[in-house]
């Protein structure tokens, strides 16, 4: 993903010259569609506030209406100009459906936008100091089942005792799930609130923190569901 | 105003079809015939034929004559080398780069051979304009359909044709996109679409979610090298393998020789002929009729529809793969498809269709013909673009990511497939020595993780960066795909502002030069091709004439007749009808007009003998009160 622009107050209208606050997507005056050279956020671009919660009919139905203004099906005619600002408003907008409709996608993008460093998708590699002991006995059943695979165990046995030695895992990855839900709402309802910028951050940081540890959890789920085809 | 069509450009067949009163309807030729086959042939004289013209020479001048150009658009030499030997004609050109088509003298892109077909639709539907009594009924734009899963330089190349046919291409879209398009005409319901298209030479699923008039395009996959050419390679062997077998090919049976290349042919239809008699019934016979020869087949064999579905079972399970793989990137089950549409000639197999209902549950849609639907699509979005009527809209994806070589010769995606089109991504470049003042960047396609397993589309040099310490130049480079699923690149250095010269070498397609090049080429040619329609309108006058003739010999009157007529005077009409026959099949226009109007001459008392014994027939035993 790239990094935006930051939004600046005003673009300007290639065609009249017209100002208009970066939120529009046609000029006021000569409601021709604007050039993207200055823009907000895909938040401000779908013309919603920065929260977290989204309710995804009405975003695939703003989705929809923009997608019917700025198609470039209906720009083969223009000026070249109106046919760039189609092509890049277009672009723009599938992007930002791509990114908005994805709860994660939505957090991670939402942490960048904040400028809380993100790193979601980078899975750390450390687990985080709550979950190292459940970690550790994982692995080492994965050990022991290997080894006991080599050693003809059947594998229904094995899978039983894989089974067994994930649902602690399961369980911390459920209760990942609703912690991020649970901050997600209370980001909304700071903003909502206009909650100090010390508390609105603090949310912040422990989404960034939850998704680290949820992107590190993933991975540990997906070797054992490897383990588990291999049996 | 100038007129716009859609185009199917289909591997098998091509059709034209233009909106009439807010419906999609598919031109036809003179003889009622929708499909044009996707097959030219250049005749000794040097004229293009296109066609059934064309098809006709394929048993009689095979090597001279293309078909199935479609599975060569946008691809090197190398990539064809191994599927190139199934096919008559020389296929030229080596290591990357453009195939080449050899033809007698002359050497066709497979862009300059598709805008031979594309240049008939323009001409066909033209005369139909023309006909419909439009001022101006020149054909300048066109929607062209291509395989959903075609890549960015088979998409270049689709353009590139219909440049070189002298047509504004006004958008490139997906076949079953297309076909979505003109199913859904009739319904407005929201739901959930799975388009299964198995055409000639390329297979493509596509699931759309459709609500409000938006089209929107879930996932597709596909496979552009699958298709019933395939399946008539794999009957075609069969029939090649019992031939051998029974002793009629004598030159294989001693020293391995393979048949010429006229016979391939002639298998090659009667085993196509085979396969589409199995669609109806459960079992064929495979006729194989030597080519030029006037009586029985050379060869025949029944096959049961059971050995026919053992043989095609594998081509059938290469498309389920895609299949599963379109459901898991949509997200979705097979059970949350709420309807199925089948497009392409080769779903009238009902091994096909047994196939497809077994993968979603549901009985597939065939509401509408399978071969038409893509051009009728074509032609409702060539509609929408010109009409800026906004009730329709279609929304489809890019079918491969793109991405970068980066070091080590790995790829990094900056695309990821399946994104709704037009898609952008930016990267960032810096330089690795001090005053680098260009970088080079390698472009591909693909989902595989090593640059080799991938398509390279192009490589791009960067030019003109600003002399700094290395690292220190920040060059932002966007890659644009447009609507119709093609690539452009620019760049910009940030701290300086300076847009970047870009020099592009695509790997697999044209450059603009070459295309403008070949459109006036075409030009220069399109001498002989206006010659070589003439000598198709001659050659048909003169097949009207001679069957006219051929009947009036075999008429039950005649023997009584023979009172009325001069003496010699059907020993007359025999020789010219001979000396007709004689020069039909050579290129001299001017023989054949000559002999045509001799023969007319010749039978026109005859004519009028046998029709003034059929009036008088009709009317002995009648007064004239009843008449």
């Amino acid at each position: 993903m790239s990094t935006e622009p930051r939004a600046l107050t005003l673009q300007s209208c290639r065609h009249c010259g017209a100002g208009a606050p970066t939120e529009l997507h046609f000029c006021p005056q000569c409601e021709r569609i604007l050039t993207l050279a200055r823009h907000g956020d895909y938040f401000s671009f779908f013309g919603l506030p920065r929260k977290l919660t989204i309710d995804l009919a009405d975003l695939e139905r703003r989705f929809r209406d923009l997608s019917r203004r700025f198609h470039p099906d209906y720009y083969y005619n223009a000026s070249s100009t109106e046919r760039l600002a189609s092509l890049e408003r277009a672009s723009y907008l599938n992007d930002a459906y791509r990114v908005l409709r994805q709860p994660l996608d939505r957090i991670e993008y939402l942490l960048k936008l904040e400028g809380v460093a993100a790193g979601g998708h980078q899975a750390s590699s450390q687990p985080g100091q709550g979950m190292l002991g459940e970690v550790f006995t994982l692995n080492e059943e994965l050990d022991e089942i290997r080894g006991a695979r080599q050693a003809g165990v059947p594998g229904a046995t094995l899978r039983e005792r894989l089974e067994a030695a994930r649902r602690p895992i399961d369980a911390r990855a459920e209760r990942q799930e609703r912690q991020i839900e649970e901050l997600a709402a209370r980001w909304d309802a700071q903003l909502d609130t206009g909650a100090p910028p010390d508390d609105r951050r603090a949310t912040l940081e422990a989404l960034k923190s939850l998704l680290q540890e949820r992107s590190y959890i993933a991975n540990l789920l997906a070797t054992v569901k490897r383990e588990e085809e291999g049996l | 105003m100038s007129q716009v069509v859609g185009i199917d450009l289909g591997t098998t067949n091509s059709l034209v079809a233009c909106v009439e009163g807010g419906k999609p309807v598919v031109i036809r030729d003179g003889s009622g015939n929708g499909l044009l086959p996707s097959i030219v042939s250049l005749d000794a004289a040097g004229a293009v034929n296109v066609g059934r013209e064309a098809q006709r020479r394929l048993l009689t001048d095979a090597h001279r004559t293309v078909y199935s150009v479609k599975r060569f658009m946008g691809r090197g030499p190398d990539d064809v080398r191994a599927e190139a030997e199934h096919f008559p004609f020389r296929v030229e050109g080596h290591g990357s780069g453009v195939v080449r088509i050899g033809l007698g003298e002359r050497h066709f892109t497979p862009p300059e051979i598709s805008a031979y077909i594309l240049r008939e639709l323009k001409r066909r539907a033209e005369e139909y304009f023309q006909e419909r009594g439009e001022f101006d009924f020149e054909v300048d734009r066109a929607v062209i359909t291509v395989p959903a899963y075609f890549n960015d330089a088979q998409r270049t190349a689709t353009r590139d044709a219909g440049r070189i046919a002298g047509l504004e291409v006004l958008r490139i879209i997906n076949e079953p996109t297309a076909a979505s398009l003109a199913y859904g005409l009739d319904r407005r319901e929201a739901g959930t679409i799975a388009v299964y298209d198995l055409g000639g030479g390329t297979f493509d699923i596509s699931i759309l979610r459709v609500e409000d008039g938006v089209f929107q395009v879930l996932s597709t996959n596909g496979d552009t090298h699958l298709g019933g050419d395939d399946i008539d390679q794999l009957l075609g062997a069969v029939i090649v393998g019992a031939m051998r077998e029974a002793g009629h090919l004598p030159g294989a049976a001693q020293g391995g020789v393979a048949p010429a290349p006229e016979l391939l042919q002639a298998i090659r239809l009667a085993a196509i002929q085979a396969k589409w008699d199995l669609s109806d019934r459960a079992e064929a016979e495979i006729r194989v009729h030597l080519p030029g020869s006037q009586g029985g087949p050379l060869f025949t064999r029944s096959i049961p529809r059971e050995e026919f579905e053992a043989l095609i079972r594998p081509v059938i399970e290469r498309t389920l793969e895609p299949c599963r793989q379109a459901l898991a990137d949509a997200g979705l089950e097979p059970r949350q498809i709420d309807e199925v549409v089948l497009v392409g000639g080769s779903t009238r197999i009902p091994m096909v269709r047994r196939a497809v209902e077994q993968l979603f549950g549901r009985v597939p849609h065939v509401g509408l013909n399978p071969d038409e639907v893509v051009a009728l699509g074509a032609a409702v979005q060539a509609g929408i673009m010109v009409s800026g009527n906004r009730d329709m809209l279609l929304l489809d994806v890019t079918p491969l990511s793109l991405g970068i070589e980066t070091m080590g010769g790995a790829m990094s995606k900056i695309i990821l497939r399946n994104s709704t089109i037009p898609a952008s991504g930016t990267e960032m470049f810096t330089t690795f020595v001090d005053n680098q003042t260009a970088v080079d960047i390698h472009v591909l396609q693909g989902e595989r993780e090593l640059v080799n397993d991938n398509r390279s589309l192009a490589r791009f040099k960067l030019r003109g960066i600003p002399p700094m310490p290395a690292g220190l130049p920040r060059i932002q480079v966007r890659f644009q795909i447009d609507a119709n699923g093609i690539l452009s690149v620019s760049a910009r250095e940030l701290r300086t502002g300076i847009e970047q010269a870009i020099e592009v070498k695509p790997s697999y397609g044209l450059t603009d030069e070459e295309v403008e090049r070949m459109l006036l080429e075409s030009f220069e040619h399109a001498e002989a091709d206006v010659e070589s329609r003439l000598l198709i309108e001659a050659r048909n006058e003169a097949g009207t004439v001679l069957r006219a003739t051929e009947k009036s010999l075999r008429n039950p009157d005649l023997a009584a007749a023979q009172n009325d007529l001069a003496p010699g005077e059907l020993t007359a009409i025999e020789s010219a009808l001979g000396a007709l026959r004689g020069v039909m099949d050579a290129g001299d226009r001017g023989a054949i007009e000559q002999k045509t109007q001799v023969l007319n001459d010749v039978t026109r008392h005859l004519a009028e003998v046998l029709m003034n014994r059929s009036v008088r027939a009709a009317l002995s035993g009648k007064n004239i009160d009843g008449i």
